[in-house]
């Protein structure tokens, strides 16, 4: 380095004053340059679960789906330390189609739809309280999780990412792309969680919705490449998490699990196959 | 049954499935609003614009309130060189993206302070991600809000697909700002006339773009890129703002030339 950039020296030829790094003066767009800081990364929790709980797939169904897997819980909770995330179900398509009829553009929506999120957190997080379950503000969630996760043997929250108006306006339509599946899933991703799960009312993946479709066939398994091959048109998950998973450098696997069979969720965590495995090439 | 489209819509939300794309586009009919139509979104960089002090800073905050009273401005800042650092030790420390994330947001937000000290005498505030509600009484009282340009993803921003950095970054942030207020413009205030072929502080062969679509651009694959790269996309993708344009601060005009509507710079179009 034929510059010095020292307090009291000359000012640089480019004249910004700069703080010696690797990466001082580099373009942060430079392909050559990101490839640099490609380094290993540290695992922050990896002794912690992510799951996710469906919100119309299971909270909107109330006392048959909902307490079962509550009571699945309270026993996993003598275990596994748990970061539960919540979907925020048919509120968050009502205000959704209400947003869009009056024009709403997509960041408005997906500030509106953590709030049906956070709803349905704080009701699952009531009926987990007796096991020490923390219902957190979305707000300090991130920063206070190590902490948390200390304290009690499990936290829950709204699944969202807190993109809200900075959410992405999507290829085609307006709704958020990145909602409770993929908001759990960069949260697991962050902190180098052990397993991140998703609880649905379905067994997995199908090639059609299994719903509408009783020839649909079931995928117990599959990766990133074949799942952009395939091109299915329903997705029991966020789509922007293939793209997610493609990324990952720490969570290279999801599951999809049945949470109306909630025996299921512990053999999950404990890795077994028991649903559909979706994967990182 | 006085809505019959609201009420199909309704349903089939409740009923449909959200990743179904090509439905979720077929029900979306109406176009959006523009919440803000006469603010213009202004982000000031922070290696090319901010690390250069006073020299650089003073006469574009003088440039600034010149345009206050006839211009509505929303004021982004840059990161830059502290920025740098941080992500450089970070990474040599096993940071993940999400952690070098909000070290950015820090480095960001220091910015954002100064150039709010240097316009609080005229009035105009700062505020924080969850302030925005307030921007519409300020923009209205005062004509002018400073805001941090790093969208506040922290420990939920996606990994880029190369490396480790946080690639939502300030550029990012303060466009989502644009598109989603429905901003009537997006300005880019950098050291440099705007876009060229390669880097021009490191290739002096480097040729001036005064303008480009997107898909040109991204045909183009420049290994150096004068926008973070997610904007293409989502300019592509965009309902409200499809074009932005990167203007030499340093160069006293520009700013008002471009908030008046000329091209003084690289205008880029989706």
């Amino acid at each position: 380095m034929t510059e010095q950039v020292h307090e009291g020296r000359e000012l640089p030829l480019d004249k910004r004053r700069h703080v010696e790094s690797m990466l001082m003066r580099e373009s942060l767009l430079d392909k050559q340059v990101m490839s640099s800081t490609e380094t290993p990364v540290v695992p922050m929790l990896p002794f912690c679960h992510v799951v996710k709980i469906g919100g119309r797939s299971i909270i909107d169904n109330g006392k048959k789906a909902v307490y079962p897997l509550v009571d699945a819980l309270a026993k996993i909770l003598e275990n596994f330390k748990l970061v539960i995330g919540t979907g925020g179900g048919v509120r968050s398509r009502h205000v959704t189609s209400i947003g869009m009829d009056l024009g709403m553009p997509t960041g408005v929506l997906a500030q509106l739809r953590i709030i049906d999120a956070l709803g349905n957190a704080h009701l699952l997080g009531t009926l987990l309280a007796p096991y020490g379950v923390v219902a957190i503000p979305p707000e300090i969630l991130g920063h206070m999780l190590p902490f948390f996760i200390r304290s009690a043997p499990g936290v829950i929250c709204n699944g969202d990412p807190p993109f809200s108006i900075w959410e992405h306006t999507p290829r085609l339509g307006r709704i958020p792309p990145h909602r409770t599946d993929a908001g759990t899933f960069l949260l697991a991703e962050c902190y180098g969680c052990a397993t991140h799960t998703l609880v649905k009312d379905v067994d997995g993946l199908y090639d059609a919705d299994p719903k509408l479709n009783p020839n649909a066939k079931f995928i117990s398994e599959i990766t990133v490449s074949e799942l952009r091959t395939l091109k299915l048109q329903t997705l029991p998950f966020d789509r922007v998490l293939i793209d997610l998973l493609a990324n990952a450098r720490q969570v290279k696997k999801f599951q999809i699990i049945n949470g109306l069979k909630p025996e299921l969720l512990e053999r999950a965590l404990l890795d077994e196959h028991v649903g559909t495995l979706v994967r990182k090439d | 049954m006085e809505n019959e489209t609201l009420d199909r819509l309704t349903s089939a939300l409740v009923t449909g499935s959200d990743n179904d794309e090509l439905e979720m586009a077929r029900l979306d009919r109406h176009p959006v609003i523009q919440i803000l139509p006469d603010a213009n979104v202004i982000k000031i960089g922070g290696q090319s614009f901010i690390d250069r002090g006073r020299e650089a800073v003073f006469p574009l905050i003088d440039e600034i309130v010149e345009n206050l009273p006839e211009h509505k401005m929303i004021i982004g800042t840059g990161a830059g060189t502290r920025a740098r650092h941080a992500y450089s030790v970070g990474l040599d420390l096993g940071m993940p993206t999400g952690v070098l994330s909000v070290l950015g947001f820090f480095v960001s937000i220091q910015n954002a302070k100064m150039i709010h000290y240097l316009l609080a005498k005229h009035g105009i505030p700062s505020i924080e991600p969850a302030q925005f509600a307030q921007m519409p009484l300020y923009l209205a009282e005062r004509q002018a809000c400073v805001c941090v340009g790093m969208p506040p993803y922290a420990y939920w921003q996606p990994n880029p697909e190369i490396g480790r950095i946080p690639p939502h970054r300030t550029d990012t942030g303060c466009y989502l700002i644009s598109e989603t207020l429905g901003a009537r413009s997006m300005i880019y205030v950098k050291d440099e006339e705007g876009l060229y072929t390669a880097d021009p502080k490191k290739d002096p062969k480097a040729k001036f773009i005064p303008r480009i679509t997107v898909d040109e651009l991204i045909e183009l694959d420049l290994v150096d890129v004068v926008l973070e790269r997610p904007v293409f996309q989502l300019m592509k993708n965009a309902k409200n703002r499809r074009s932005v344009q990167v203007i030499n601060g340093l160069k006293r005009g520009n700013l008002t030339r471009a908030l008046n509507g000329e091209p003084v710079g690289t205008v880029i179009t989706a």
